[in-house]
């Protein structure tokens, strides 16, 4: 496999797509924007500053699709024939998702497209929303698929995870997660509902161990080793002990008070 | 033999009562508890109750008490029926109804089975009153009732 922006000699160059065949050809990229969940109601409600945040990031991501080839440098202006970008809030991870997705009839790829569009909607919400918010982190910019063209179809490998991981850990290519849900009162505590965390970001694949995990990702999941907390694995009541394997449902809660 | 059903709208105790012995002649007892909404809790002046519950292991939880019930003692029916989401006082919250061929067992059955859910049940209440909103906390009272079941 040789890159195709380099020449025989080594030296960038633009590819010549004169003689390739005229597909359709689509891509799908996609990122977030964490940000705290206080900045993500504001959002939400339209409460922030700076106005509409999500008209504005998504007019910013379709404009910078159609100007990609002035950003990166060997990237051919393409005529795209669609440019769209989505957000979805999602309270849970805390974080809002962007899907762009770019189409044209054509010689080239649009993934440079997409994947523009994503970088610059989050980058628009990060401008939109540093008011209240410094800390917010962009992440996960990538292509999801792509179709058309020499190289046929390309879909990513396997299911997201939206759980952060360690930089320094190696990717792990089982992505299998574990659902953990936070109920009642617990669940307005921590302010979350549910999260899912990577078997393979456990030492041992139990309750105790997706404690700790939680607890290293975040210091208020503390509270799950607090004595009242309670647990339930796939519906049935579970201890530190009780193990766990991908597709489980973890839910944490406090003492029960029905009747 | 056994219902249990988590759901929104009011129950009616008179028709849950038919269903239970409906075409039944075997039956010479039926202990039916109703649980209500108090204007008292915590604090006074409660105005609402919320009732949450996880969908799934809620019903698993009240079928599985139930089924302990039927271990115990000789039953002939047992319907459970708990409501979630917003609740004023007088509401009916919950019922428990258990049916057997003497009253005595029936009695302890139903007992039992209170004691049971209210400590083993997935549901959280939460009361809204003039002073505020808060989460309900669980009873150390709850927890005695139902450890007397252990020593038997």
């Amino acid at each position: 496999m040789s890159l195709t922006h380099l020449n025989a000699r080594g030296e960038a160059h633009m590819v010549d797509v004169g003689d390739k065949a005229e597909t359709q050809r689509e891509a799908v990229a996609s990122g977030r924007i964490i940000m705290r969940p206080e900045t993500l109601a504001l959002l939400a409600e339209g409460g922030l500053p700076k106005g509409d945040v999500l008209a504005t990031a998504r007019i910013a991501g379709i404009q910078a699709a159609k100007r990609t080839h002035e950003l990166i440098p060997l990237c051919h202006a393409l005529l795209l024939s669609k440019v769209s970008v989505d957000f979805r809030l999602d309270e849970a991870a805390s974080c809002v998702h962007v899907e762009s997705r770019c189409r044209l009839a054509g010689r080239t790829g649009v993934e440079m497209e997409a994947l523009t569009a994503v970088s610059v909607a989050c980058l628009t919400l990060y401008d939109m929303c540093k008011a209240v918010d410094k800390d917010m982190t962009i992440e996960g910019v990538r292509l999801e698929h792509k179709t058309g063209g020499k190289s046929g179809e390309w879909h990513r490998a396997s299911a997201d995870v939206s759980t952060t991981r360690d930089a320094s850990e190696p990717p792990s290519v089982d992505s299998a997660a574990i659902r953990v849900k936070f109920l009642a009162e617990l669940r307005e505590r921590l302010d979350i509902e549910e999260i899912e965390v990577p078997v393979a970001a456990l030492k041992s694949p139990d309750v105790a161990s997706l404690k700790a995990a939680l607890e290293a990702q975040d210091s208020r999941f503390s509270a799950l080793s607090a004595a009242r907390i309670l647990c339930a694995v796939n519906h049935a009541m579970a201890n530190e002990e009780t193990s766990l394997s991908e597709g489980d449902e973890v839910a944490f809660f406090p003492p029960v008070t029905g009747g | 033999m056994i219902d249990v059903r988590v759901q929104s709208p009011v129950f009616d105790v008179g028709e849950e009562q038919r269903q239970l012995l409906a075409g039944r002649r075997d039956i010479g007892a039926v202990v039916t508890f109703t649980g209500l909404v108090r204007d008292f809790n915590e604090r006074p002046d409660v105005q609402a109750l919320s009732l949450e519950h996880y969908p799934g292991m809620t019903e698993a939880a009240l079928r599985d008490i139930a089924e302990q019930a039927t271990a115990r003692w000789p039953l002939d029916g047992i319907r459970v029926v708990h409501r979630v989401g917003r609740l004023s006082p007088s509401d009916p919250i919950v019922m428990v109804m258990v049916a057997s061929a003497h009253r005595r067992v029936a009695f302890d059955a139903c007992d039992f089975l209170m004691d049971y859910l209210k400590t083993r049940a997935p549901f959280w209440k939460k009361e809204h009153t003039a002073s505020g909103t808060y989460w309900v906390s669980a009873r150390d009272s709850d927890a005695r009732d139902a450890a007397r079941w252990e020593e038997a």
